[in-house]
């Protein structure tokens, strides 16, 4: 199995985007040439997580699809898990601005919006599904800067099931007294959970979303309101 | 006759040599496998080579594949006797529950006791579960199953005592408070979350996947 070489404490600069913003002024070709960098680094990681997964992924491999030096890699990223930190931010950008167009128009039941969410989610990383496992896997790194998000620590998620759980309660179909962070918690962990078919069975969108509502259901009947 | 006093202490011998070597043996393996647990713990399981293992027991890389085919063997050793050690240890807590729901917050306490002294191979452990050459490999060992088969019993005495519907869905109820068992370690491992604090996110978990199979 390759191991990473590059030490992330060889990371030049801390926070490159603010760093260059005043570089931006004293050379602007520089500044577009440190912006080309950036996306062709983006875009070759992109492909070798999603094929290779997390760990079988070096920075030096990234450098050469990149065909740019390991040097001037580390000169925009700190570290192998902030590549992926970004490559997965600005591809859940575009998923959650799907999500906000769409979610504020989902009918049905609450458990029926709930599922209706995870749906498009799966079918949005399952274009990529092996790139979506390195950013579970990614939140176990050790080098991790605390600057990165990997899977777990995405507000987003969490802030959109807590807004429908909230439209829930407003309409009596959870309990007021239910614990909705708890429940928050319970739908990122199946969430979460139901990619490790992937990993043991191969699993596709279908399967993958089909054992995901299962488990909507079961979580919906802990907090259905108790009244007779 | 003559011939028997030889083979004698050929036999003697060839008793005790392999005994010795036996021995040595063990004790390497003992050796390589305390300085991996240190190194997998302080470095995490990409972080750590054989190499740095070997040097850390005070071996060459040879004597260590002599024990070990490779790395991931060396890991998965280690997990193998800490996930006996932990099925134990929550079984037991399992036996003190009362009733369904106690029994199994005291099963996942228990766990999280256990793994709170060495979280840092938890978290190697899980990232290793994500991979996908070794992770069908380690969450299908047997330990693994036990753990899982230990919730399913809980159940089954629930359904039995009557707490729980005879309907409870105990498949996907069992699996599901399994991954809420484990979904809890990221916020101890990445936000030093307490025993009390793990315990009472444990405790609404568990409330929340049992109140559908509540009879009445």
């Amino acid at each position: 199995m390759p191991t990473d070489l590059e030490s992330p404490r060889r990371h030049v600069a801390r926070n490159p985007r603010r760093a260059s913003a005043a570089a931006d002024r004293a050379s602007g070709p520089r500044q577009t040439q440190k912006e080309a960098t950036r996306n062709r680094v983006l875009e070759a990681a992109r492909e070798l997580f999603d094929t290779q997964g997390y760990q079988g992924t070096t920075i030096r491999e990234i450098a050469r699809h990149a065909g740019v030096s390991v040097g001037s890699v580390f000169t925009t990223f700190a570290s192998k898990g902030e590549i992926l930190s970004q490559v997965m931010e600005e591809r859940l950008d575009r998923l959650y601005a799907e999500l906000d167009r769409v979610v504020p128009h989902l009918r049905g039941s609450t458990a029926d919006r709930l599922r209706s969410m995870f749906a498009i989610h799966f079918a949005f990383e399952a274009r990529r599904t092996k790139l979506f496992l390195s950013h579970i896997a990614a939140a176990y790194d050790w080098t991790l800067p605390s600057s990165t998000k990997p899977f777990g620590r995405t507000q987003r998620l969490r802030d959109m099931i807590s807004d429908v759980l909230a439209q829930g309660v407003a309409d009596g179909e959870v309990d007021p007294s239910a614990d909705l962070l708890a429940m928050v918690e319970l739908l990122i962990a199946a969430y979460g959970w139901t990619y490790h078919l992937v990993v043991t069975d191969g699993a596709d969108v279908k399967v993958m979303t089909a054992a995901m509502d299962r488990q909507i259901g079961l979580i919906a009947d802990g907090f259905r309101p108790r009244s007779s | 006759m003559k011939h028997i006093s030889p083979n004698q202490v050929a036999g003697e011998t060839a008793v005790k040599m392999p005994t010795r070597r036996a021995l040595a043996k063990q004790q390497t393996r003992a050796k390589v496998l305390t300085a991996a647990r240190r190194l997998f713990s302080e470095h995490g399981y990409e972080g750590a080579t054989i190499r740095d293992i070997a040097a850390a027991a005070g071996m060459s890389t040879g004597a260590v594949f002599a024990n070990f085919s490779d790395k991931s063997d060396l890991f998965r050793e280690i997990m193998s006797d800490d996930m006996s050690a932990l099925v134990e240890s929550m079984r037991e807590a399992a036996g003190r529950g009362r009733g369904v729901e106690d029994a199994l917050l005291k099963m996942f306490s228990a766990g999280y006791a256990f793994y709170k002294t060495q979280l840092p191979l938890a978290r190697a452990a899980f990232s290793v579960s994500w991979a996908s050459q070794d992770g069908p490999v380690l969450r299908g060992a047997p330990q693994v199953q036990t753990l899982h088969d230990l919730i399913v019993e809980q159940l089954t005495l629930g359904i039995q005592r009557g707490e729980l519907s005879q309907e409870a869905e105990i498949k996907l109820r069992s699996q599901m408070l399994f991954d809420a068992y484990l979904s809890n370690y990221p916020q101890a491992i990445f936000e030093g979350w307490s025993l009390d604090a793990l315990q009472s996110r444990a405790r609404d978990q568990i409330r929340i996947l049992l109140a559908g199979a509540r009879r009445g």
